[in-house]
């Protein structure tokens, strides 16, 4: 996917300025994080469960090497094929490769985060493979010709009218108005291109070592009808994706649920464990696991943004967001939005030009608390800074001379009390004159930008120290 | 494409160490559990299902329900196959799906529905013919066009309202999935509390070898909430999912 994240302050503009994006928004927090709290507060041992997701995730990543070793294996046992990708371009040619020698028309797909990512979609259609996405949200964003606003719901900021649009120009038929009629339309055509595919394409929610399986979890049936249908699976897996055993997806499955959509499980979960068995009436021939890594040894090998990869990419964390619920999906210019798409999205496609990214966060903490695994995001978004700031790769680096500047000279000012109290003699020198009862709406540069929303408190006329030292001296 | 080994090296890089030939899983995953240990649990488990079957049955009820199950509670097979051709009378379905399970051949659907005048298929080739890709063709286009799909299930999940499938000889991916209404018939014995004990079960299948080529856990009718944050309901899945309890 093409990388806009140098647009944050832009888009966020936009949005901010957008009744009808402001409006749909709401739903974020409606329907998904208010949800998601009650969810969490009615399951018996909620806690228990994230900490215990918490520590098979760390103890995976922590030995990724020898996990994903064991899961090749063991798809390789059942007689699926693993591939392995270095970036998305080798993961998309590899797709669309398959798909040319397999003599593939049509290629259905159901939600995946890691396809967005290796632009497939394009590389299918300049091959003359028409992509189908069958996820109905992935489906309205594909027919828009738009990329996903939200990772669980991808077309929430598209308004039921513009869908309707959408859905009558591409059916013929007339303009429906509610969302049940609007939904039968779109079951009719994807019903005719289930049908017509010869491969699948999914994403994979967990992959499991000791079995050498992959877990999907739908709604709506599209994971179910693309691993059914068809007589090609592909299943593209992000590198992190992998948990030890078939034992630990309950734990798994009652905290990605219940954090994403506030149920107590989707409507279906699909195990696959390989290809289609020889009795077996239906099934795919064949089975390709594809692990992609995409930049994310980056975030593998910074110990301090290492947890990321233990996201299980619930979305709690954007529903949870006072600046995603405000900016929405599209400013963050990438796949990954919100808190986890702050720290992922600017790393792993460029921190320099998603250099905005981490600094779109108050660093409130609600992520934090609600991340189904307990990712510390606002720490990393601390440490980004940091190396955006002051980072040992130069090259990264991107604040500018004036901020650096100032904070040279702000360190120096506040390491001795000599400096300190003339500073603040000088600043109660230049600023008193121009304050009202205290405070001021004007800071001169480069301070500006605090005073142009809110006022600044001038420091008191008398330092506490002098008016100390006159009570001590009049005592 | 990139070379495992390469992949994997680089990855123990990253790590700061060397590829790890044998690791000790950390007690939190399960794979710290030996196989023994496993068959063992897997033992209890099964045994505290048949002899808390009629609680279970019930708890299943409760659960299904408030995961939008249409639940029929009827005492015996006979009752089972009426409650079945109700569903689809009231559906004024023309035709069903049939999987061949062990438990529909307990529940008389077959013979109910055709004396009702109703098209019935089974859902997969003849018994002792070799899979062909003009069978599987076959086996889709009658998914796609039939009114009704029934199963039996392979579990019941109370906790969660799920009924598990095992897609095998006999059981088509896409009876459950492809027409727009869902009979399951469970019985008693079936039912698992919960997640944990499905997949403990599931793991020990495959240890012993018996671990199928996939597995659907079915939790309610297929919904979607796309389009402003509606639920709807049926969207490539049943629009309508029932559960017959016999016991």
């Amino acid at each position: 996917m093409e990388v806009k994240t140098r647009a944050f302050k832009g888009k966020a503009n936009e949005t901010l300025a957008d009744p009808v994006l402001q409006k749909s928004l709401e739903n974020v927090y409606s329907g998904f994080h208010l949800r998601r709290i009650q969810a969490g507060g009615a399951t018996p041992g909620w806690d228990e469960q994230r900490d215990r997701a918490r520590a098979i995730k760390a103890h995976t990543i922590a030995n990724l090497d020898y996990y994903l070793d064991m899961l090749v294996r063991n798809v390789e046992a059942k007689g699926g094929k693993v591939h392995f990708a270095d970036d998305g371009k080798e993961a998309a040619r590899f797709v669309v490769d398959l798909a040319r020698s397999r003599g593939v028309k049509t290629v259905i797909k159901s939600k995946s985060m890691v396809s967005e990512e290796i632009g497939l979609n394009d590389l299918l259609e300049a091959e003359s493979i028409e992509p189908v996405e069958t996820d109905l949200g992935e489906y309205i964003i594909q027919l828009a010709r738009e990329t996903p606003y939200h990772i669980i719901a991808p077309a929430i900021h598209k308004t039921p009218e513009q869908v309707a649009e959408l859905l009558a120009a591409k059916s013929g038929g007339p303009k429906k108005t509610t969302a049940k009629e609007m939904t039968a339309v779109a079951r009719t055509l994807l019903r005719d291109a289930f049908q017509r595919a010869d491969m699948g394409v999914t994403g994979v929610n967990f992959a499991v070592a000791e079995t050498g399986s992959i877990t999907l979890v739908t709604n709506e049936g599209n994971g179910r009808m693309c691993t059914s249908a068809p007589r090609i699976h592909v299943a593209l897996m992000g590198m992190e994706k992998v948990v030890p055993s078939m034992a630990d997806l309950s734990a798994f499955l009652r905290i990605l649920i219940r954090s994403a959509t506030g149920q107590r499980i989707s409507a279906y979960v699909s195990v696959v464990n390989g290809p289609r068995a020889a009795g077996d009436e239906d099934g795919p021939e064949e089975f390709h696991l594809v692990i992609v890594d995409n930049n994310r040894s980056r975030l593998l090998k910074d110990a301090a943004l290492r947890e990321s990869l233990y996201c299980i990419r619930c979305g709690a964390c954007m529903n949870a967001c006072p600046v995603y619920r405000k900016v929405g999906g599209h400013s963050y210019g990438w796949v990954y939005p919100g808190p986890i798409g702050a720290v992922v999205s600017p790393v792993m496609s460029g921190l320099k030009e998603g250099k905005a990214l981490p600094f779109a966060s108050s660093l409130c903490g609600a992520c934090r608390e609600v991340c189904p695994v307990r990712i510390d995001i606002p720490s990393m978004l601390l440490h980004l800074r940091s190396e955006l700031a002051e980072g040992a790769d130069r090259s990264q680096r991107s604040a500018g001379v004036v901020d650096r500047a100032s904070f040279r000279l702000w360190r120096f000012g506040m390491s001795g009390r000599g400096r300190f109290d003339l500073g603040a003699r000088l600043v109660r020198f230049v600023l008193w004159p121009l304050s009202r009862r205290g405070w001021t709406g004007w800071l001169p540069f480069p301070l500006g930008g605090w005073t142009s929303t809110r006022r600044f408190k001038v420091p008191a006329g008398r330092s506490f120290v002098a008016r100390w030292r006159n009570r001590q001296g009049g005592a | 494409m990139t070379d495992r080994n390469a992949f994997l090296e680089k990855i123990a890089d990253h790590l700061g160490k060397k590829r790890d030939r044998r690791v000790q899983p950390d007690v939190s995953t399960h794979l710290a559990e030996t196989r023994e240990q496993a068959s063992a649990r897997a033992d209890r488990m099964r045994k505290e299902a048949r002899d808390n079957a009629p609680a279970l049955l019930g708890a299943l009820q409760e659960g299904a329900t408030a995961q939008g199950w249409v639940v029929h509670r009827v005492p015996s097979p006979e009752d089972a196959a009426d409650a079945v051709i109700d569903i689809c009378q009231r559906s004024a379905a023309r035709s069903v799906l049939l999987a061949r399970m062990e438990a529909l051949s307990r529940v008389p659907v077959e013979k109910t529905l055709k004396a009702a005048g109703i098209d019935v298929t089974v859902a997969a080739r003849p018994e002792g013919e070799a899979y062909s890709e003009e069978a599987r063709l076959a086996v889709r286009r009658a998914a796609f066009t039939a009114d009704v799909g029934i199963t039996g299930v392979d579990y019941a999940v109370a906790e969660t309202g799920t009924v598990v499938l095992h897609p095998r000889g006999g059981v088509s991916r896409l009876v459950s999935l492809a027409p727009p209404r869902h009979i399951a018939i469970i019985e008693k014995g079936q039912v698992l509390p919960s997640l944990d004990e499905l997949f403990a079960l599931e793991r020990e299948a495959f240890h012993a070898g018996r671990l199928t080529s996939s597995y659907n856990l079915i939790s309610g009718p297929s919904r979607t909430g796309d389009i402003g944050a509606t639920i709807v309901q049926g969207v490539h899945g049943p629009v309508e999912v029932h559960m017959v309890l016999i016991g």
